[in-house]
C-alpha cells in the first residue's frame, strides 16, 4: 500500500482457490470439506473474535458456521455446489450467526430499570467508549468505531475495509445490488474516520 | 482516505487477525462426523486398529504402525483418523465385542453402497458358532443371483470381527476368503464352536443338511444348533428332509421360503 495513492482503496485478497475448493466439494463433499475448514477457518475466526471480542465463544461461533455451511451443502446438488463463490457464502453465513450474537449479547438478561423507570443504579464495570477514545491507539479507536456502525454500514464496512472482499463478492454475501454495498461501505468508512480523526 | 484511517485500519486488522486453534479443524470436522478417533484393541486376532466417529465405527484393521493406519484410512474413506487416548464409552464397547460379549455396537457404513451394507447388516445377524453360505446371504437380501457381488461386498467390510463376515463362507463349507487370511478365518469358527472341517466333510460325502427328528426340523450342517442335536440324522436333499416329515430351522432358513 503506498501513501501517495489518492483515492484509497483496500487491496482486495483474491479467493484463489475457492473454485477448486468448490469443484472438488461437488465431487466428494466428504473428502474436500477438510480442506475447506483449513482453507478459511483463520479468516472466519478472527471476523467471529473482531465482534465478539472473545476467542473460544469465537471459535464457537466459527464452528457454527462450518456446520451449517456443511448442512447446507448435502441438500445441494452438484451444479449448485460448482457453482458457489466459497468465501463470499461462508461469509455470508458467517455475518448471519454474528450479527445474532452480538444482538443476543447487548439484549440485557434483566431489566435495567426498575418497574417505576428509575435505574437501577448498577455500576457499569464496562469504560466508558469515552473513557476508552481518550487512552486507546488509534486501532482500538477504529474497532469502536467499527462496533457503533449501524447495522446496515456495519456489514459492508467490514467485508471491504476489515475482510477485504470484492464489492462483487460483498454483494453476494449480503444478498444487496452492488451499489447499495459500494454506499455503504463509503459512508461506513467515512464513519470511522470521523470517529478516528476527531481529536482528543 | 487519510494515511493515518489506513494506518489504523491494517493495525486493527492485524492485532485482531487470530489463527484458529489446532483443536478447530479436527473439532469442527467431529462435530460432522468427519473426523474419526482410533485406538489399538485387542482381539482373538492381536491387536487391531479401530477407528470410530459420532457415526459408529467406522473401521477394524490390522496394520503394521499408525501411520500406516492413518495412511489406508485417509485413502479409503476420505477423512482423517486422530489418535485417541483415554476412556471412550464406544471403545470400551468394542472391547467387549471383540472379547466375544453379546453387546450392540453402532457402526458407521456410509462408505458402502446399499447393496455392500444389506450383505453387512445381513452377516452381522449370523450367531457367534453359525456359519452360512456366500449364497445363503445372496438369497436372503433377495438378491439370489449376486453370489459373488456377496462375496466382494464381504471383502470390503470395513469393520472384520464386529461384523462378522468370517461366517460367511463357500457352499461346500471351505473357508473362502478373509481379510485376515483364509486360515485365521478357519481359526476364527473354530474358537467359536463351530468345527468348519467336519460340516466340509459332510457336504463331500453327499450330505446337504442335518435332520433334527426330536425337534421335527433340518439345518444347515453349520448352523448353531447342529452341535446340539441328540438324534442327528444327514439328509442328502430336501426331499428326503420332508420325506421325513421335517420343516426347515426357523433360525438357519436353510431353504428358500
Amino acid at each position: 500500500m503506498t501513501a501517495a495513492a489518492p483515492a484509497f482503496e483496500p487491496t482486495t485478497r483474491v479467493d484463489d482457490v475457492g473454485g477448486l475448493l468448490a469443484h472438488a466439494l461437488a465431487d466428494d463433499l466428504d473428502r474436500a470439506f477438510e480442506q475447506v475448514v483449513r482453507t478459511y477457518q483463520d479468516r472466519i475466526v478472527s471476523a467471529a473474535g473482531r465482534a465478539l471480542g472473545d476467542l473460544p465463544r469465537a471459535e464457537e461461533l466459527a464452528q457454527d458456521v462450518f456446520v451449517r455451511a456443511y448442512r447446507a451443502l448435502q441438500t445441494y446438488d452438484r451444479p449448485r455446489i460448482r457453482q458457489l463463490r466459497l468465501r463470499s457464502w461462508l461469509f455470508a453465513i458467517a455475518m448471519n450467526l454474528i450479527r445474532n450474537a452480538v444482538r443476543n449479547k447487548r439484549r440485557p438478561t434483566v431489566g435495567l430499570e426498575r418497574a417505576d423507570g428509575t435505574p437501577l443504579g448498577l455500576a457499569d464495570p464496562a469504560p466508558s467508549p469515552a473513557a476508552l477514545v481518550e487512552r486507546g491507539d488509534d486501532w482500538e479507536r477504529v474497532g469502536l468505531a467499527i462496533r457503533n456502525l449501524s447495522p446496515k454500514l456495519h456489514d459492508a464496512f467490514v467485508l471491504r475495509y476489515v475482510e477485504e472482499l470484492s464489492y462483487d463478492e460483498i454483494a453476494t454475501a449480503l444478498s444487496q445490488p452492488l451499489g447499495t454495498v459500494k454506499a455503504n461501505a463509503h459512508r461506513g468508512l467515512a464513519s470511522v474516520r470521523a470517529f478516528l480523526e476527531t481529536d482528543r | 482516505m487519510t494515511e493515518r484511517l489506513r494506518n489504523a485500519l491494517d493495525a486493527y486488522r492485524a492485532h485482531t487477525g487470530r489463527a484458529a486453534s489446532p483443536e478447530f479443524a479436527v473439532g469442527t470436522l467431529d462435530r460432522l462426523g468427519l473426523a474419526d478417533r482410533y485406538l489399538v484393541i485387542d482381539s482373538a486376532l492381536g491387536p487391531v486398529y479401530v477407528a470410530w466417529n459420532p457415526r459408529g465405527v467406522s473401521a477394524v484393521r490390522r496394520s503394521a504402525d499408525p501411520d500406516e493406519f492413518e495412511a489406508w484410512f485417509r485413502h479409503r474413506f476420505g477423512r482423517r483418523a486422530f489418535p485417541t487416548s483415554g476412556e471412550h464409552a464406544i471403545a470400551e464397547l468394542v472391547r467387549r465385542a471383540l472379547a466375544g460379549e453379546a453387546v450392540d455396537v453402532p457402526i458407521d457404513l456410509r462408505a458402502c453402497t446399499p447393496f455392500e451394507a444389506a450383505v453387512l447388516r445381513k452377516a452381522a445377524e449370523i450367531p457367534t458358532g453359525h456359519a452360512r453360505p456366500y449364497a445363503w446371504v445372496a438369497r436372503e437380501i433377495e438378491h439370489p443371483r449376486a453370489v459373488r457381488a456377496v462375496g466382494s461386498a464381504l471383502a470390503k467390510n470395513p469393520v472384520p470381527l464386529l461384523i462378522p463376515c468370517h461366517r460367511v463362507v463357500r457352499s461346500d463349507y471351505t473357508s473362502g476368503e478373509y481379510v485376515f487370511g483364509a486360515d485365521a478365518k478357519s481359526r476364527l469358527l473354530e474358537a467359536e464352536g463351530l468345527p468348519l472341517r467336519a460340516a466340509h466333510d459332510l457336504v463331500r460325502s453327499g450330505v446337504q443338511f442335518i435332520g433334527q427328528p426330536d425337534d421335527g426340523c433340518f439345518c444347515l450342517p453349520t448352523c448353531g444348533n447342529v452341535m446340539s442335536f441328540q438324534h442327528a440324522t444327514h439328509l442328502h436333499s430336501i426331499d428326503e428332509a420332508y420325506a421325513c416329515g421335517l420343516a426347515p430351522c426357523d433360525l438357519c432358513r436353510p431353504v428358500a421360503a
